[in-house]
């Protein structure tokens, strides 16, 4: 009974997945900033950390509802350019942000119908999509530019009783993102159809009476919803629209949610690990940061944790 | 008349495009409609058709390769900055094709001995190649192709572009190669089935492991091709082409795991490209509207093949 219990912890034939390695790694990163660098323990940095975090972990969360069922979305990073370019068009933000998270539902919406009634594997379909909706927000806003409504910059960097406003986001976030994951019946189906598919029966789930394509749908519905959001909060940040800020959240959101424990084959995963993940990529960045690194060494740099992160998880299928 | 019907489904896509496409053009813009002319257009999408080449190997054993721009991008910095000194350039050409060989070697490591998803793994090198010559160039261009390279890019035979005789021959020795030897037999085994394969003796993480290393040697050639036509060095050159090669083996009939298309299907998918490119630009479509174009061939060819597989 106590070795199952510290095997379960140790992320051993845990549904959670191996999420304390990244953690042990945060608190590493955090001590050598601290000793290493003078301007990392200031309110200034920790709140630049915060506002620089939260994108990636709204995305990294409906990344991971994928993911847990097997799939991926590389859309995500063109839906958060496409929500800038919205908020960024002339008009009342009553009428535009509607409008965006309209526009993030139908992206949702052919990423789940492609896949379960057209048969397409799920990263060609988000590969498509990606660039289909990377055109439509090039189109909206060739360059970046324009404003955003002020509604919007101040629901990001405002704050109430002085608390900034990111604390804010970030409860109402992690508590959504509970709720959906470990908190609902959706949220339980996720894993059984996610697991019936990484141990090679695909049809598992489906012969259990779920509603397996339905939830499919569902899920990159609420992945494109949260990318939406996260370019809700981009738009704030930079208080214009512009069509190439999401270029890299596909890859950093995979990273992220992989380095949290989630298994890319499916059925394993949750809430903590992609947050830590994905906190965990924030300090990095943070830290490369106040190191002076080149903005393209870092890029590679982070380009190598993928490699090993994914390379490290064991998978039984080859190829895609 | 249902035996008709599924012959005609299973036609690539590429060849009733590329005739569309050449009605279109034909009656529109007539004045285009010469060897000349036509002769440009196709040698400017030769680099992507070697491309191609490697693409359609590696979707037919179930894998992906979009490592191509990171292998364009480190060949033509290689070239241009002149980080070789003063070797001949033939040699610096099979310096060339040695660093696709090993992108793909280790894109093929990754993929068929660590079992990493062949997309994340081939984004991944590419990143990893684009951020570390970036570093290495400081975010400038670096100097010029040799001119050599460019004058025999410009080169004839016949009316016939160099590289478009390069390319055809390229395709018709990948045609030999597929269908003479025994490491076609084995391609299309893994494609149709890799458990099966498995147990019927074929070395299936070989055949996929030599798949990539045979499509880094395409990137190579393709880079050096691309590189010769630009003439100069470019840290933005050609993105877009491992999504575009994509987008064209898929047109052409060849989509993960199966080959109805053959190695001419995606051929003539990489020929639809030249005219839909040049169409969009003739009728004044902007960049953003090939973006568009380029995810909606994808996912429409994609579709067309997964209703096609749902319904056998």
């Amino acid at each position: 009974m106590h070795r199952r219990k510290i095997n379960r912890f140790f992320g051993k034939n845990s549904r959670q997945g191996n999420w304390w390695a990244a953690l042990l790694i945060i608190i590493a990163t955090i001590l050598l900033l601290l000793v290493k660098s003078d301007d990392f323990a200031t309110p200034q940095n920790a709140s630049n950390l915060l506002a620089q975090a939260m994108p990636l972990i709204i995305v990294a969360i409906g990344q991971m509802i994928v993911i847990i069922l097997a799939g991926m979305d590389l859309s995500v990073g063109s839906v958060m350019s496409l929500t800038t370019a919205i908020l960024a068009l002339d008009g009342s933000p009553y009428a535009l942000i509607p409008l965006v998270f309209l526009a993030a539902i139908c992206v949702g919406l052919v990423n789940g119908v492609a896949i379960v009634k057209l048969n397409v594997h799920p990263i060609i379909a988000t590969l498509s999509t990606q660039f289909i909706v990377l055109g439509i927000a090039q189109l909206l806003r060739p360059v970046a530019g324009g404003s955003v409504p002020d509604f919007v910059v101040t629901i990001v960097t405002g704050s109430v009783l002085g608390v900034p406003a990111p604390v804010f986001w970030g409860i109402v976030i992690v508590g959504l993102g509970w709720k959906i994951v470990h908190g609902s019946r959706f949220g339980l189906h996720l894993f059984a159809i996610g697991g019936g598919n990484a141990s090679g029966q695909l049809d598992t789930a489906h012969n259990f009476g779920l509603k397996d394509e339905r939830n499919i749908v569902l899920a990159y519905v609420i992945s494109a919803g949260f990318a939406a959001l996260a370019g809700l909060f981009i738009a704030g940040r930079i208080a214009s629209g512009d069509p190439s800020v999401g270029s890299q959240f596909a890859l950093d959101s995979i990273t992220a949610v992989a380095i949290g424990g989630t298994q890319l084959s499916g059925g394993v995963g949750g809430l903590h690990g992609t947050i830590i993940g994905a906190i965990l990529m924030s300090l990095l960045a943070n830290g490369m940061n106040l190191a002076n690194l080149s903005a393209f060494l870092q890029g590679a740099i982070k380009g190598v944790i993928l490699l090993l992160v994914v390379g490290l998880q064991s998978r039984k299928k080859m190829g895609l | 008349m249902t035996n008709v019907l599924r012959s005609a489904a299973r036609i690539p896509p590429a060849y009733i495009v590329f005739v569309i496409l050449l009605a279109t053009l034909w009656l529109t813009k007539p004045q285009l409609m010469n060897a000349n002319v036509m002769g440009i257009f196709v040698r400017q999408v030769a680099p992507l058709g070697i491309l191609v080449l490697g693409q359609l190997l590696v979707m037919r054993v179930r894998s992906i390769d979009l490592s191509g721009a990171g292998v364009l991008l480190l060949v033509n910095y290689m070239i241009a900055s002149g980080l070789l000194g003063d070797l001949p350039l033939p040699l610096i050409l099979l310096v060339s094709l040695g660093i696709g060989c090993l992108v793909g070697l280790f894109n093929g490591y990754l993929v068929a001995k660590r079992r990493v998803s062949a997309v994340i793994a081939t984004l991944a090198v590419t990143v990893i190649i684009g951020g570390f010559v970036q570093f290495v160039a400081s975010g400038k261009p670096p100097g010029n192709m040799p001119e050599l390279m460019n004058d025999i890019y410009k080169m004839k035979w016949g009316p016939v572009p160099l590289p478009v005789v390069l390319w055809v021959a390229l395709t018709a020795v990948m045609a030999v190669f597929l269908s003479r030897f025994v490491y076609g037999q084995f391609v299309m085994a893994v494609g149709e089935n890799p458990t099966a394969s498995h147990f019927s003796g074929v070395p299936v993480e070989r055949t996929v492991l030599m798949a990539h290393v045979i499509a880094g040697l395409f990137a190579g050639i393709a880079a050096i091709v691309q590189s010769a036509a630009v003439a100069v060095g470019s840290l933005r050159l050609g993105l877009e082409m491992p999504i575009d090669a994509v987008a064209a083996t898929i047109l052409g009939g060849v989509i993960f795991g199966r080959g109805d298309g053959g190695v001419w299907g995606p051929f003539f998918g990489v020929m639809c490209f030249a005219l839909l490119f040049v169409s969009m630009t003739s009728f004044g479509v902007p960049e953003p509207g090939k973006q568009i174009a380029r995810g909606l061939i994808i996912l429409l060819a994609a579709i067309f093949y997964g209703l096609n597989t749902r319904k056998t």
